[in-house]
């Protein structure tokens, strides 16, 4: 009995720090330069996802808006918060572009239209992104240190999707399979 | 309770198991491959503003129109440029890709630069009376192409050297005239001349392909006749034979097809012009069937050259290799930049003086000519390099267009004619504008400009508004004459046949050469046999048992000038007697003289 001892309390120490210790140790943890709340811009400012997130002309997805974009309603605090009157002093006051990390950064090597998917597919915007557009505060940005990925890409509330360690090709795949498509390498990878 | 070393292992071991039991190894596993798919080396595009940038792709002389739509400064997508009156939004895949190019694992960024120079200065000092320095252009016409004839005329032993050929200089195939083709193995409708004008003239003529193989052309003509290797002069004989009323002879033994098929193929040309008849090898006995059909003036027109400032007149004249003295070049200078058709080296290196030549390739690969060459000295690569591209072969109106750089070069790259230029002590800093002030001068012709699709007559355009629009996208197009000059087409001898009895196979070049192309696309093509790669042969199987190979085996390609180590593809739908290669500097080398081979068991 003593001989499995030692042995037993390996397997402990490791499975307690793999569940417990690896989850935590493997992100670093940073917040979003402004604590922007999704729902105050929905519900009293009457704003739809495509008010902010447009295509551009040439069908890009523009993304995250920029600060010309913010600076058009909020050139002076319009309402009570401390997050409202930061934003406005330090990024509209001095036209200082906000670093935004951004959860859905996707690697080098594949390319992900957003036009293919809104218009040509039609999926809504909470197909992929959850109620992120009803959410009062912004998550913080967790990095991945190995992959130097988000560990949340997809902004639900569901674990399963929330725990992927990036938007896999798997996922895309998944997806695609479901909807009976198939296509070429080429399609992403370009 | 005292702890053993057997205990630390039993932990060790413990822990080992137990970590297989929790997500760290896995997730490690997973985080390792994502991040390896960003580390450092692993070329990154820009992030920034989408816009559109134009160019024209310098990769052959096609010189298509490009729209690269670029990401910051970074080119992304390339695209042909729908609106253009010649091009037509054509590109191929070697132009789609061609933005991959200055990523080339083969690509050289540094070379003996200093070294060169040295070494060609030594060899001029003691360059004996009946020797000479050379340079090889394989593509003439270009703004480089007359620096390198100023310079060399500043040496009384300069010889300035092009590749042989009969239609593409002062001469030109108007393919939209054309009711009737007869192509002798010219790949006309994959990759030849300017691929989307032969596509929008394709519907206007009938073809006619004669050739070995059942090539790609060949597949898409109206008409395949599949000739005897080698017989396409017998064939050209037979036809000439029926339209002067003569007796065919045994030109159906000669070149395996039936008697009416040969009548019928001569008729059609009589009958349903105005004709044109094509060689891929522009041999002078088959191109005079284009005077027997009337073609001279109406499929085949003169084309006038691009004005050049009245200073540059003063060079020396074009040389084909095959009229310069064995044995009398001391230094010879390469430019491979521009690609154009490689000559097998056994044919330079006859040329050469037999102690110490020089030879110096200008090059962005040592692939070519590199493998020969004591110097490779680096240059730009499209999209990076700033060149004029002439008309291609079938543009019947001079063209100017610019390659224009999408992306900066690297430190250390040569431009092939400044270096020449400087060794003769000449300027040629600023010759691509010199020439467009010399096509404004002239005033003729149009400007069309790639962003907004308009032409505008040139005497409408300002100097510096014309040589903008030359760097921003756009093409001069020449004026075509009213009256038009009857060209005339220098025949010279029969082209020699040199057979081998102990080399049984008749080689067929089955793809054009086409240089390097992006190393994706390669390998896409080559992988799934689209393109023939340079070390595969194809061989029926039938060939393949009598050469004692097989399908997938590896072989060795024997010719008169060397040997190559080739993996063999069986293909029951290739000729007997025949090895198919693909045209490549190798290849060239190896089979390009003496178009006879054997194949043999590695």
């Amino acid at each position: 009995m003593r001989g499995i001892f030692p042995f037993a309390a390996g397997a402990a120490i490791m499975l307690v720090a793999g569940w417990a210790g690896f989850p935590r140790a493997i992100y670093k943890s940073r917040p979003q330069p402004v604590d922007f709340s999704h729902k105050v811009h929905a519900d009293k400012a009457g704003q739809k996802c495509e008010d902010c997130h447009a295509f551009r002309p040439d069908g890009t997805f523009a993304g995250i808006p920029t600060l010309d974009k913010c600076a058009g309603c909020h050139a002076a605090v319009m309402g009570a918060t401390v997050a409202e009157k930061n934003f406005v002093e330090q990024y509209v006051t001095p036209a200082r572009e906000p670093q935004w990390a951004v959860y859905a950064r996707q690697p080098e090597n594949v390319f992900f239209s957003h036009i293919a998917h809104v218009k040509r597919a039609q999926l809504t915007c909470d197909t992929c992104h959850g109620d992120h557009g009803a959410s009062d505060h912004l998550l913080p940005y967790q990095e991945d240190r190995v992959s130097g990925y988000s560990r949340n890409i997809w902004q639900t509330a569901d674990r399963v999707k929330t725990t992927r360690a990036a938007m896999t090709m798997s996922a895309c795949v998944e997806c695609h399979r479901q909807q009976g498509l198939e296509h070429s390498c080429l399609d992403c990878h370009k | 309770m005292t702890s053993t070393r057997r205990d630390l292992f039993k932990l060790a071991g413990g822990a080992a198991v137990g970590a297989l039991f929790t997500p760290a190894p896995w997730r490690l596993v997973t985080d390792t491959a994502l991040w390896s798919e960003t580390w450092p080396g692993v070329p990154r595009p820009a992030r920034g503003e989408i816009r559109a940038k134009y160019t024209n792709c310098s990769l052959c002389p096609a010189g298509c129109a490009v729209r690269a739509r670029c990401v910051g400064e970074q080119p992304v997508a390339l695209m042909g440029v729908l609106e253009h009156p010649f091009t037509h939004g054509a590109l191929c895949p070697f132009g789609l890709a061609g933005h991959h190019l200055p990523y080339h694992p083969a690509r050289i960024a540094q070379g003996p630069v200093k070294q060169a120079a040295a070494a060609i200065a030594s060899a001029l000092a003691r360059c004996a009376a009946n020797e000479r320095i050379a340079v090889l252009d394989l593509r003439p016409g270009r703004t480089a192409s007359w620096t390198y004839r100023r310079a060399l005329a500043q040496w009384k032993n300069g010889t300035y050297l092009t590749p042989p050929r009969t239609l593409g200089g002062n001469l030109a195939v108007n393919l939209a005239a054309a009711k009737t083709v007869l192509s002798f193995g010219t790949p006309l409708l994959d990759g030849w001349g300017t691929p989307g004008n032969v596509i929008a003239a394709r519907e206007g003529f009938r073809l006619i392909q004669a050739e070995t193989v059942e090539s790609r052309t060949a597949v898409m003509a109206d008409q395949w006749l599949p000739i005897r290797p080698g017989s396409e002069p017998a064939l050209a004989r037979a036809i000439a034979n029926v339209l002067g009323n003569q007796p065919l002879h045994d030109a159906a033994l000669e070149t395996g097809l039936t008697e009416a098929q040969i009548v019928a193929a001569a008729r059609e040309l009589a009958d349903n012009g105005p004709a044109l008849v094509l060689d891929a090898r522009e041999r002078p006995e088959i191109l005079a069937l284009n005077q027997l059909v009337g073609s001279l003036g109406h499929t085949i027109v003169m084309r006038r050259e691009a004005p050049v400032p009245a200073e540059w007149k003063n060079a020396v004249a074009a040389t084909e290799l095959s009229a310069v003295p064995d044995g009398s070049v001391r230094v010879l200078l390469i430019d491979e930049s521009a690609p154009g058709p490689y000559l097998p080296w056994s044919a330079v290196e006859k040329k050469l003086v037999a102690e110490n030549p020089v030879v110096v390739a200008f090059a962005w690969s040592g692939e070519g000519y590199g493998r020969h060459a004591q110097f490779v000295l680096p240059t730009a690569v499209y999209p990076e390099m700033v060149d004029d591209i002439p008309a291609a072969v079938d543009s019947p109106a001079a063209m100017f267009r610019l390659s224009a750089a999408l992306v900066p070069p690297p430190a250390d790259v040569v431009n092939p004619a400044e270096f020449v230029a400087a060794l003769a002590q000449i300027s040629a800093t600023n010759t691509l504008r010199e020439r467009a002030d010399a096509i404004h001068k002239s005033g003729r012709g149009t400007l069309f400009t790639y962003a907004d699709a308009k032409s505008t007559a040139l005497k409408d355009v300002k100097a510096d508004g014309f040589w903008k629009a030359l760097n921003e996208g756009g093409c001069w197009m020449d004026a075509v004459p009213e009256r038009q000059e009857i060209p005339k087409l220098a025949f010279g001898p029969p082209a020699a046949t040199l057979t081998a009895d102990n080399l049984p196979l008749a080689v067929v070049m089955a793809e054009a050469p086409a240089g390097l192309g992006s190393p994706i696309l390669s390998k896409m093509y080559q992988e799934s046999n689209l393109r023939l790669a340079e070390d595969r042969v194809v061989l029926h199987p039938t060939v393949a048992r009598e050469c004692g190979v097989e399908d997938g085996g590896r072989a060795i390609l024997e010719a008169g000038c060397g040997r190559l180590d080739v993996l063999v593809c069986e293909d029951p739908g290739s000729p007997q007697g025949v090895v198919q290669v693909a045209a490549g500097p190798r290849t060239l080398d190896l089979c390009g003289s003496s178009p006879r081979a054997k194949v043999v068991r590695a």
